[in-house]
């Protein structure tokens, strides 16, 4: 099947995919999800992954973040043929390259705000005074530094997607990926968390790529790229 | 043997894998702990079963350890015990009074001013009725005065010991609240006369605490003996007892067979192996249900938390690390139980039990033994429940698939 490919110019990609695709199967049955999928995405792009459900995009996602496995294509990311990788390795390649945003926050109950945040941390071999400053500045960065021992319990929806944002930059990773960031939020703190992206973005030029239904935070991208049955429909360049 | 560290090397090396871990790899213990915390009543009642299982076995092994105390420490290594040949017990043996004469006068024996230090003793067992109206056999030593100095844990608490020719009895102390008339003062029905009980001994917990002491001619006209059964003897030397043994079964006016004392006593623990085997299998019946609650509760902990798992993979934690971070949770949740089991065991210590031995037909009583080396084997079997019930829930969290476990399962 014919595909358009999509390429966002503006320098070096930081993602680029080739004829990736990617199907299930149900017993006998192949089920396509994506299919040919070409993309070159530019250090510093804020993209928006838009499409109904079931389109693919956060399969498309999945396969960025080394969450998942393409079942044909190539996908280079922050410099690593993903491919290439086993199962070890493209876990450390996620700790050090990716930061994750989810809609459900996805932080430890059992851990507070400052543990939660530290986590992929203890993995960089870093010491505990480092961390302690990474972990107090990336909470600083999210304005949440008086929360630092609260549990996530004690901490209302905007809050702790705020944790989970500064857990997912507390490496300082190249790329950052958010699967519907404010699917569960009300609009206020839906807006506050989507500020705040756009500033990762902006200065500290953070790449983002966001899976999103709703237009409101997609218009926060700079591009919104759309998905109809596991190929490309179009692209939108988002005037701000 | 050799199939036995066949068995446990995997074991063992899982376990050397898993303490690297705990140094090596960074999930936090903290998370596990707080997660058993978190789910408070199924972590509890895991641990309160894991506790009972722990109990028990370690009240199983303070039975055999008390047993063993019972026995060790009745005999002394210098001293040694003469027997017919492959008679095994006291009960089965006689000595004729003829080859009585001639051992008592051996040379090799050790000499208490002009005495042998030597006891020609008569046993035989008799039944008697306990106050609870259950009937048990119980061992009647009958022994010459000497027979006291050779067991100097035995020490009298009341009355005076027995005298020759008067029917006269000493019972250990734990019996006289077992057995009706067995307190000073006393009398006791056996071998178709009446004996008054004079006094009353304790010996330490050894074996000696189930037997009633009497003079061996009274016992022997009593109980219509024409022979003794055995003779026990005190050595200058532990290493006397080889040459006195060679020397007494090499005369072939007695052909009589020797054993340590120590080591006689030591054949005799097999008393306990019939209650031993009992406990063994109840405890092994309850090991199985133990480790079931364990893998229960851990499959519980897995299945409500793969949307952590998945969180957990996908900031860069690898499958071995979670394997290992859940392996420790179960581990912890059984240490628990072991650590309150081995403690629950305690309330044992020092009760009096006791068993009916197979090699001489009597009661033997001791006390349940508590050490810190069985609370520590009770500690270190919660262990193994913990790897045994945690692997296969620890494996499978590890091996949820990424995406399935980032949607929460």
């Amino acid at each position: 099947m014919d595909t358009p490919s999509i390429s966002l110019g503006g320098g070096e990609p930081i993602i680029r995919l080739r004829d990736v695709a990617k199907s299930y199967w149900r017993e006998e049955l192949e089920i396509p999800v994506l299919q040919g999928i070409d993309l070159d995405i530019p250090v510093g792009a804020y993209i928006a992954l838009m499409g109904p459900s079931g389109s693919g995009k956060t399969t498309l996602l999945n396969l960025i973040a080394g969450i998942d496995r393409p079942t044909g294509g190539s996908l280079e990311v922050c410099g690593s043929e993903l491919n290439d990788l086993d199962d070890d390795e493209l876990a450390g390649w996620r700790n050090g390259h990716v930061g994750f945003i989810f809609q459900n926050y996805n932080l430890v109950p059992v851990l507070t705000a400052f543990e939660n945040v530290e986590l992929p941390l203890l993995l960089t071999g870093a010491g505990r005074g480092e961390r302690r400053d990474r972990v107090e500045q990336a909470l600083g960065l999210v304005n949440l530094t008086d929360k630092l021992r609260s549990y996530p319990r004690q901490l209302s929806g905007g809050q702790e997607q705020r944790v989970a944002i500064a857990r997912a930059i507390v490496t300082e990773p190249d790329l950052l990926v958010a699967d519907e960031p404010t699917g569960a939020l009300d609009a206020k703190n839906a807006e506050e968390v989507l500020g705040l992206m756009e500033r990762l973005n902006s200065e500290l030029g953070k790449t983002i790529v966001m899976v999103t239904h709703d237009p409101k935070a997609a218009h926060h991208a700079r591009h919104q790229i759309h998905l109809e049955k596991g190929v490309f429909d179009r692209t939108v360049e988002v005037n701000r | 043997m050799i199939l036995g560290l066949l068995l446990a090397a995997p074991f063992v090396a899982y376990l050397a894998w898993l303490v690297w871990a705990l140094v090596a790899y960074p999930i936090p213990l903290g998370y596990n702990l707080r997660s058993l915390w978190q789910r408070k009543l199924s972590s509890a009642s895991t641990a309160a079963a894991i506790a009972l299982v722990v109990g028990i076995f370690v009240v199983v092994l303070s039975l055999a350890q008390g047993l063993s105390v019972a026995f060790v420490s009745s005999g002394r290594p210098d001293q040694a015990l003469v027997l017919r040949p492959n008679a095994r017990y006291e009960l089965n043996s006689s000595i004729e009074r003829d080859r009585m004469r001639i051992l008592k006068v051996h040379p090799l024996l050790q000499r208490e001013g002009n005495a042998p230090m030597a006891s020609a003793e008569s046993v035989v067992v008799k039944l008697f009725t306990m106050v609870d109206g259950s009937d048990t056999n119980v061992t009647i030593r009958g022994m010459e005065r000497m027979g006291i100095t050779l067991r100097p844990q035995v020490h009298l608490v009341q009355g005076r010991w027995f005298r020759p020719s008067l029917s006269e009895v000493v019972v250990p102390r734990k019996m006289a609240g077992r057995f009706p008339g067995m307190e000073l003062g006393g009398r006791l029905r056996m071998g178709g006369r009446d004996w008054a009980v004079v006094g009353t001994f304790e010996a330490g917990g050894a074996s000696y605490e189930s037997e009633v002491w009497a003079d061996v001619n009274d016992v022997m006209q009593a109980f219509k003996r024409e022979a003794y059964s055995v003779m026990l003897g005190r050595l200058e030397a532990p290493e006397r007892v080889v040459g006195f043994g060679q020397s007494v079964e090499e005369d072939r006016r007695l052909q009589l067979e020797v054993i340590r004392e120590t080591d006689y006593f030591k054949t005799l623990t097999k008393a306990g192996d019939p209650i031993k085997i009992l406990g063994n299998l109840i405890t092994l019946i309850l090991t199985g249900a133990a480790i079931f609650a364990a893998m229960n509760t851990m499959y519980a902990a897995v299945a409500g938390r793969t949307k952590e798992i998945g969180t957990l993979r996908a900031l860069g934690f690898r499958q071995r690390e979670i394997l290992a971070s859940f392996q420790w949770e179960s581990i912890f949740l059984c240490l628990t139980g072991g650590l309150l089991g081995s403690g629950l065991a305690l309330f044992a210590n020092g009760v009096q039990t006791s068993t009916t031995s197979f090699q001489t037909f009597s009661d033997v009583s001791f006390a349940f033994t508590i050490t810190p080396g069985l609370m520590a084997q009770g500690v270190a079997f919660s262990l193994v429940m913990g790897l045994l019930g945690g692997f296969l829930p620890a494996w499978r969290a590890s091996r949820i698939p990424l995406t399935e476990a980032m949607k929460g399962g």
